[in-house]
């Protein structure tokens, strides 16, 4: 039993990386934000083709992975949210057509580079014991990096004044604006941040599993689903989340077998919609505020 | 010539889905992706009452219709509670939940393998066999869907749908069961997809769960956006271009692989296009809200 939870702490880590930029974009910029999928898969390919194709190492092609999903959130802001912001267009017709950005990326990558999975590296890892539980090396990085980002993001948040400014947008973006925050350009900053999370998230997965197009949508949908157990209302609560699902699908896999893994994730989501929509660190609100 | 009548039956089907998901979406407001759930539960409930049960195919039309309803009308519960983002995650979920269930629950779904040798209908000794046959068939209900469905609006219900979609507190204020009109149009709505799945069942002869995916759901929900939601004319108009697109990029040379690809990346930036210039869909006059 240990092992599946360890198993479900090291996927838990990586749900916490996405779930905090999800979270943080939702939150601050009110975009539901599915294409959040597709800069995870690009960060993903990004770091498989600078390993494969350019020989870099792994440290500058993590790197660039990183720059890779920054660059592409930010664009997503830029080219595809920030008009319909303007606009002020419904939450529905955002939710569209970051659908639409999702599929369009993924049909893309998936043009260019295949449908297979690509692995970077195989051959047995090397593992570490503790106490009847066997990880590999890779998975250990993965909790460990994902403790290190998620600190570093809370310090970022708590500390910085350009932190203290995303949580003043998230709080009242118009009041924000009035009391002279640029709106846009904080948004933009949240999408950097964002993405570059679901990229840590990414590159961790690479390695551990390689790339595959179609893995960043169940990814994203878990990240919502970590932002709904932990709560919207405190940015570190989705990382919380994260574990938490993480923990639940590893007991899962422990109990019956992988099969049921998506049917209790979203049984859960639907269990905490209804029961407790604040989430687990979630304030009550006033009902004229929901 | 079969290829023809292959077309537009799958065009047909698509309209039924359209026009059904179009109460939910563009007449009720709620963007529901759980569509293609209730379309493969027609299917199976139906493929599972003519091939194990060896029913007829208008009694196993009407349970699985029926069937399908009560379900539907059993997960609006929970789901109607929720606005905007939330309503299209919890829909989300009941997705993937079902489709799970379909998937796994070998002994009676036959899980990925699907269920096979559906006997094609036979109706009052007239054994609908042909392809051009099926098409008048699903051409029929086709088009009692499309009869019911503007009955349905243009009746005082359509225009108490419209009024909770525009304004639901304005709805409550003058005394609408604002609850019962969203549960019944997702009700309706999933019944009607079910009718879909019936005929899709009987037609392609055997069905599997990867029919029915989220993937699906989404294809419906362009259907409906694509063409225009909240009018009759946009499921109608969504259907001929989703389906017959990628017929037309058939002709242009390039292999399988790609072409799919290609044909859902078109979807995608269509969706961006439209949401950017035209939210209400290419024949659609109320932006959806």
């Amino acid at each position: 039993m240990l092992q599946f939870m360890a198993n479900g702490l090291c996927k838990g880590s990586v749900y916490a990386l996405v779930a905090t930029g999800f979270g943080l974009i939702y939150t601050t910029s009110r975009v539901f934000h599915l294409a959040h999928g597709a800069v995870y898969t690009l960060a993903g390919y990004a770091l498989f083709c600078s390993i494969t194709f350019l020989h870099l190492p792994l440290f500058i092609s993590a790197g660039l992975a990183l720059l890779v999903a920054a660059v592409a959130g930010a664009l997503i802001e830029v080219i595809v949210y920030r008009p319909l912001d303007r606009k002020q267009a419904s939450s529905a017709v955002v939710m569209i057509s970051s659908l639409g950005v999702y599929i369009l990326l993924v049909n893309l990558m998936t043009m260019f580079l295949g449908n297979e999975t690509r692995i970077l590296h195989s051959g047995a890892e090397p593992t570490v014991t503790f106490a009847n539980v066997i990880l590999t090396r890779v998975q250990l990085a993965q909790i460990a990096v994902s403790a290190l980002f998620v600190t570093a993001y809370w310090f970022f948040l708590r500390k910085n004044s350009l932190g203290r400014l995303c949580r003043a947008v998230a709080d009242d973006s118009v009041l924000a604006s009035v009391l002279g925050a640029n709106v846009e350009a904080t948004r933009l900053v949240v999408f950097v941040v964002g993405s570059s999370l679901a990229g840590v998230g990414a590159v961790l997965v690479a390695l551990d599993v390689g790339v595959e197009p179609n893995k960043g949508f169940p990814i994203v949908l878990g990240a919502a689903v970590a932002c709904i157990i932990g709560g919207l209302h405190r940015f570190i609560a989705p990382a919380l989340g994260g574990i938490l699902l993480g923990l639940v699908q590893g007991l899962v896999v422990w109990r019956t077998s992988d099969k049921w893994e998506s049917l209790v994730t979203f049984a859960v989501l639907i269990c905490f919609l209804l029961f407790r929509p604040q989430g687990l660190l979630g304030m009550r609100q006033r009902a004229e505020e929901r | 010539m079969n290829y023809v009548f292959h077309i537009f039956t799958i065009i047909s089907l698509y309209v039924i889905l359209g026009l059904s998901l179009n109460l939910t979406v563009g007449y009720g407001g709620m963007l529901s992706l759980c569509h293609a759930a209730f379309y493969g539960m027609g299917a199976y409930a139906s493929a599972l009452l003519m091939v194990n049960a060896g029913w007829p195919f208008l009694p196993s039309f009407a349970i699985a219709v029926i069937v399908v309803g009560m379900l539907a009308y059993l997960i609006s519960i929970p789901s109607v509670r929720f606005h905007g983002d939330f309503f299209v995650l919890a829909t989300l979920g009941f997705q993937i939940i079902i489709f799970s269930i379909l998937y796994n629950w070998v002994t009676v779904t036959k899980g990925p393998y699907g269920i096979a040798d559906i006997p094609r209908p036979r109706l009052w000794g007239l054994s609908i066999a042909s392809t051009p046959a099926f098409f008048v068939l699903s051409l029929v209900v086709t088009l009692g869907v499309w009869g019911l469905t503007r009955r349905l609006v243009k009746s005082p219900y359509g225009r108490t749908l419209e009024a909770v979609r525009d304004d639901e507190l304005a709805a409550l204020a003058l005394g609408k069961d604002v609850i019962h009109f969203k549960r019944s149009a997702f009700c309706i709505a999933g019944s009607l997809a079910a009718a879909a799945g019936v005929l899709f069942a009987s037609y392609a002869r055997s069905i599997d769960p990867t029919s029915f995916t989220l993937d699906e759901s989404v294809f419906i929900l362009c259907v409906v956006i694509i063409g225009g939601a909240g009018n009759m004319k946009g499921p109608i108009i969504g259907a001929v271009i989703l389906v017959s697109l990628p017929e037309l990029l058939r002709l242009v040379p390039m292999p399988d692989a790609v072409a799919a690809n290609m044909r859902q990346g078109i979807y995608g930036l269509l969706l961006v296009l439209l949401m950017r210039f035209r939210p209400q869909g290419i024949a659609g006059k109320y932006a959806s809200d």
